[in-house]
């Protein structure tokens, strides 16, 4: 039967294609930055702008030290030689624009761009340049450096969720209708998953499905407040931050000595859990040591950018390491709040955005400020400096600090701290909005907090953006703009720029509020569609950009664990405190040059969620760093999903998965396959699917319910 | 119809005839594996190890480096330096180190040279000069390009060691490794493709960053092959599991993935049942791997292997070798500790000789090993550290050397590089080149041009920079190492 039913949709899918592919081939092909329908107008932005970027910018764009044959192709003045420069575009007039004539060529001594250079238009790119300059060569401003524009949701009959009416709209337009809702069980797993990293229990989902079945509606939204309101929800969300907060337990470097900064962690995950406006989470981490009567907490924020290495070799230079460290926190600011590729401008004038090398270091200005020391905990939340004399500090954490006198700030030629050109002072950079300061403060120099500040300004075209497209990417698996750490010149267009903007606008309007976010993006239709594939989008989108229907995604690896965990039922829910050292394989930690000890932890601590696993640096936890978890090294804001053999040998192999197994064999004794199964993969098995199971012996069936795909992975 | 839905019918078909006939694993892995490589850009995605086609054809398929790690003295093994002894004592003359910087400058750092007391002769065809440390790399030099120019940025251990690695003096790049098995994928259907051996007191400082794959997907990070326990992490069956409860479980799991690929159509499923097919075949092929009494006691002497039980850099030599005939892409050898810097447990007078008598005698025999079983052609392999030593001792009871970026030695043999060559000069202190400087950038280009790899074009895109293994500035291919 099911062999049939292949066969006839994939025939269906051949008749679709048959009819559709002339007419709707031209949405994906704009978005991969080349020409669509010819009687079309030409957009800069969205048509040439990437292939500029990609192919001519290096060489003739911003960067005047790069720059060749005194011609820049990044402004329209540059282009037509009204900044005194040489002219290479006649707008209006392709046959006599020097462009046109170079990149249509076919001698190579002449052809552009240069054969050695390995790039290569092809022939669409070629005509949308031509059609380009024939309709008149008109640049734009880059989309992320516009603010957002407000826009309505169009108009969708029967449909009011905004989101859906912005998806939906495009779908329709393209000619497709969205997927079915996934069922309850896909749903209350998915979006536990997402929302608190854990799976459901059967009891939850028994009680889900009937609920929904009555009031679908109702129970779904009844679920997602319950789970925004779990404590687990800020562990989930905190491992997303601690991946661009580049966060381990240790200073990295050869000596990787083990350091403590889990308060911060544990802020994190408490910000998260009490919705702390975002504006705020921003600038207590960038800045809150320089908050008026800074709390305790407040300090502890800016634990953020101490998740630099530290480096204890002998025979040193401190001061490169220093500067590495500030490069480190000027390259991390900018990816994570910005989604701007700032470091690129630190040896040189950045080659593709706007920002000049002098700019880059009155960035660094703003963070080169600051001691470095290590502060006590006492875990009250008055003023952080009064009367702490008789109690006895919970812990230390590393923290940021003001210096009184700043540290002079110079470019450093190529990048190089022995070679101090230029001095600077503190500044952003002039393609973005200007900073404004309240009067009382105009006369003091720029500080990290005046930097903070400018971040979150609701003035600021990127960082709302960037945020809600990234939390997007959690939730479907690729942001709305698929590049999320580059919305520069060379990044990726938006597949639904009104949607990003709407959502930006959104984000700020609830007041930075990252729950409210959620709540809207996982109560739309979108994201609660089936992730079954659609055989006959296979041509038209067959990456789904148009979200016709959700995706199958493996489990980032410390919830890899937290599900195994819960599904064995071993998992500790203990919140929060000093990392654990759960059971790791022999021999792990010798591969460094230091020894570290590696003591496993007794009780509940060998329970606790991946997040909680002390992590080094140059020895990261195996089991986690097989699943793609990140090291800790520089900021990340995507994690990638591989899948190799090695992933495999751990969940059959290593000694705390057998673990999980052997509780959930007790669990397939006590409760019965069926059970297990669902607890696995929160679904009731298929008659075949258990008859391969009931073949094995309770700890077989166990470890086999432990290792399948479906287990890894939500849909 | 589409590349992508001829491959997914094809599969689907595959898959169901595979569920229903339940054929043996090898088979169905194999079909499965061919399945997924229907052209270059799928099967980086389904099947990232499958081999992949060069940018123009190669002149060598493997590499072996054989990573010395703390930097190697040229003074006391190439390099011939008589001035240097002649004026032991004397200070260097300051036009040498102005505005250098070194490490532990404030310290034990000083300009005093250093004559080596070692005796040096010549060797081979062309009277290459070697020390009396390493008598049986002195009969192999007719195989050898020795570069006695080699120029690194970095002078601190742990930065010098990812820069020869990863092109980048930064934690966390992609290692040499990762790019070959990235940019060519391995001819080894059971085991990893680049696989790192370790020998010597201690891990390299800098640990496992030094084969990570940075940037790229972790699927192209080394695998330690470990000393003790499992060869591999996870390898083997736990002990409370009977061998063919093992089996069952991976038969099950595959079972029921299979029916979860039908019902959902993820292609991530069948790359999945396919990790799982090459995770139990690395069960048998590690522990084959590592069994060598098939190997003849004349090849046991030949790389001076006491006891083949026993862990050290000989036995991790002859692994070399077995990996090689395995088609495994990149090996890499770590032996420490080469940083004799003086002093009582790392001086020049004792511990450098007992450290080269440790890896002369396998060193050559791989050489030799290879050649006499025609892999030496298609494979490269590469012997040196990540910096050298200054030609200036140091303030330490013991005598020894800092570390030194200006000019080091290294060498290559086969692949495709010049038999008995010697290649670039140096000073009369060994300090610096005076004619043929080679960047580690450019032995980086080199190694790469002899894989039938284009560095400029092996580059992945992150942070908004082209990442390379050669980094930003231009590197250039050393044709005059090539044969």
């Amino acid at each position: 039967m099911r062999s049939v039913r292949i066969r006839w949709s994939l025939a269906v899918s051949l008749m679709v294609i048959g009819c559709c592919a002339g007419s709707h081939g031209m949405v994906l092909q704009a978005a991969s930055g080349e020409a669509g329908d010819f009687r079309e107008a030409v957009d800069f932005n969205r048509d040439v702008r990437p292939i500029l970027a990609e192919n001519c910018y290096a060489c003739h764009g911003f960067d005047e030290a790069a720059r060749e044959a005194d011609l820049r192709l990044d402004t329209f003045a540059g282009a037509i030689g009204r900044d005194g420069g040489n002219a290479a575009i006649v707008p209006g007039k392709p046959d006599e624009s020097e462009l046109v004539a170079r990149i249509l060529t076919d001698d190579a001594d002449l052809r552009m761009p240069p054969v050695d250079s390995g790039k290569r238009l092809t022939d669409a790119q070629q005509q949308t340049l031509r059609r380009w300059v024939e309709q008149g060569a008109a640049y734009e401003t880059h989309w992320a450096f516009v603010p957002p524009q407000a826009h309505e949701p169009p108009p969708v009959e029967g449909i009011s969720h905004p989101i859906d009416r912005f998806i939906q709209a495009r779908l329709a337009g393209e000619g497709i209708t969205p997927s079915q809702r996934a069922n309850s069980e896909t749903l209350i797993r998915r979006v536990s998953l997402d929302l608190t990293g854990l799976p459901p229990t059967p009891a939850q989902i028994d009680a889900f499905v009937t609920a929904a079945a009555a009031d679908p509606e109702a129970a779904y939204r009844e679920l997602v407040e319950r789970l925004l309101a779990s404590p687990h929800y800020g562990e989930r969300w905190a491992l997303w931050w601690l991946d661009q907060a580049r966060y381990a337990d240790s200073n990295g470097y050869s000596i990787d000595a083990p350091r403590q900064i889990w308060a911060y962690r544990d802020w994190v995950v408490d910000a998260f859990n009490q919705d702390m406006p975002f504006d705020t989470f921003t600038i207590e981490q960038l800045a809150g040591d320089l908050l008026p009567s800074a709390t305790e907490r407040q300090r502890i924020a800016t634990g953020f950018h101490r998740n630099t290495q530290i480096n204890q070799e002998g025979g040193i230079d401190r001061e490169q390491f220093r500067v590495d460290s500030v490069f480190d926190r000027v390259a991390t600011t900018g990816t994570v709040w910005l989604g701007l590729t700032i470091g690129c401008a630190q040896c040189h004038d950045h080659k593709f955005d706007p920002i000049s090398q002098v700019e880059y270091y009155q960035m660094f200005a703003f963070l080169n400020n600051q001691d470095e020391p290590s502060m006590k905990v006492y875990g009250r939340d008055g003023d952080a400096g009064e009367a702490e004399g008789d109690a006895e500090p919970l812990t230390t954490t590393l923290v940021l600090k003001e210096r009184a006198q700043p540290r002079k700030t110079h470019v450093l030629i190529k990048g190089d701290f022995t070679r101090p050109g230029a001095e600077v002072t503190p500044g952003t950079p002039a393609v973005l909005h200007p900073l404004e300061r309240p009067a009382e403060r105009t006369d003091e120099p720029l500080d990290r907090l005046d930097l903070a500040r400018w971040i979150v300004s609701p003035r600021n075209p990127l960082t709302a953006r960037v945020i809600v497209n990234r939390l997007w990417q959690q939730h479907f698996g690729r942001g709305l703009v698929e590049i999320e750490n580059d919305f520069g010149l060379q990044g990726s267009s938006p597949s639904h720029p009104e949607l990003l903007d709407w959502l930006a606008l959104e984000f700020v309007r609830q007041g930075w509020s990252i729950k409210a976010m959620q709540r809207l993006i996982v109560s739309s239709h979108t994201y609660q569609q089936t992730s079954r594939l659609r055989p006959e989008l296979d041509e038209q989108d067959p990456e789904n950009y148009l979200l016709a229907r959700q995706r199958r995604l493996r489990l980032d690896a410390e919830i890899i664990r937290d599900a195994s965990l819960v599904a064995s039922g071993l998992l500790s829910p203990k919140l929060g405190g000093p990392p654990v050292y759960p059971p790791i394989p022999e021999g792990v930690m010798g591969q460094g040059q230091v020894k570290r000890a590696w003591k496993a932890s007794v009780g509940e601590d060998r329970y606790r969620r991946g997040l909680y696993t002390f992590k080094f640096r140059a020895t990261p936890p195996p089991a986690l760093s097989v699943f793609d978890a990140p090291d800790g090294f520089s900021t990340c804001t995507r994690r990638l999903r591989s899948n190799t053999p090695l992933q495999a040998l751990t969940l059959m192999n290593d000694p705390a998965h057998v673990q999980f197994a052997t509780a959930l064999e007790k669990i397939i004794v006590r409760d019965g396959l069926e059970t297990a199964f669902r607890r696995c993969t929160s679904r009731t098995p298929t008659e075949d699917e258990l008859a391969v199971l009931t073949q094995l012996d309770p700890l077989s069936a166990a470890r086999t319910l432990l290792n399948l795909d479906e287990t890894i992975t939500r849909e | 119809m589409s590349d992508k839905m001829q491959n997914r019918d094809r599969l689907r078909e595959e898959t169901r005839r595979h569920f229903f006939s339940r054929c043996s694993m090898g088979v169905g892995s194999m079909a499965l594996a061919s399945l997924m490589a229907d052209s270059a850009g799928a099967a980086s995605a389904a099947e990232p190890m499958q081999p992949k086609t060069p940018h123009f054809p190669p002149k060598a398929k493997n590499v072996i480096f054989l990573f010395m790690a703390g930097g190697p003295s040229q003074l006391e093994t190439f390099e011939y330096k008589p001035e240097l002894t002649k004026r032991n004592g004397e200070p260097i003359p300051s036009s040498f180190v102005e505005g250098k910087r070194f490490a532990f400058m404030d310290s034990s750092h000083r300009s005093d040279l250093l004559g080596t007391t070692r005796s040096f002769r010549r060797y081979g065809k062309n009277g290459t000069w070697v020390s009396d440390l390493l008598p049986h790399t002195a009969n192999i030099v007719d195989e050898l390009t020795i570069v006695k120019t080699c120029k690194t940025d970095l002078f601190n251990h742990a930065p010098a060691k990812f820069f020869m690695n990863t092109g980048s003096g930064l934690f966390g790049r992609p290692s040499m490794g990762a790019w070959v098995t990235y940019g060519l994928g391995s001819e080894c259907d059971d085991l990893p493709g680049f696989l790192v051996l370790q020998s010597g007191p201690r891990g390299p400082r800098g640990g496992a960053v030094l084969w990570g794959s940075g940037v790229l997907p972790t699927t192209y990070q080394g695998v330690p092959l470990r000393n003790q326990g499992d060869p591999i992490l996870n390898l083997s069956t736990p002990e409370s599991i009977e061998p063919a409860q093992q089996r069952a479980v991976v038969d099950a799991v595959r079972e029921l993935n299979l029916k979860r690929l039908v019902e959902t159509g993820d292609e991530e499923i069948s790359t999945r049942i396919n990790a799982y097919e090459l995770a139990y075949r690395m069960q048998s092929s590690a522990p084959e791997l590592m069994d060598t009494a098939g190997e003849s006691a004349e090849t046991l002497a030949l790389y001076g292997i006491k006891d083949p039980n026993e862990s050290s850099y000989a036995r991790n030599c002859l692994l070399a070798r077995r990996l090689v005939e395995r088609g495994v892409r990149f090996i890499q050898l770590y032996h420490t500790n080469w940083d004799h810097h003086g002093g009582p447990t790392e001086n020049l007078q004792k511990h450098l000789p007992e450290i080269c008598k440790e890896i002369d005698q396998a060193t050559a025999a791989l050489v030799m090993d290879l050649k006499r079983r025609g892999l030496l052609d298609d494979t490269i392999v590469i012997w040196g550290g990540e910096f050298g030593r200054t030609p200036m001792g140091e303030v330490r009871e013991n005598t020894g050397r800092n570390h030194h970026i200006d000019a080091f030695t290294m060498w290559f043999a086969g692949g495709g590089f010049k038999a008995g060559h010697v290649y670039g000069e140096t000073d009369e202190f060994g300090f610096g080149a005076i004619e043929n400087p080679v960047h580690v950038h450019d032995l980086h280009a080199t190694i790469l041009h002899q894989l039938g790899l284009d560095h400029n074009r092996l580059s992945v895109r992150f942070q908004g920079l082209d990442f390379r293994l050669t980094g930003v500035d231009p590197a250039h291919v050393v044709k005059d190492l090539l044969a």
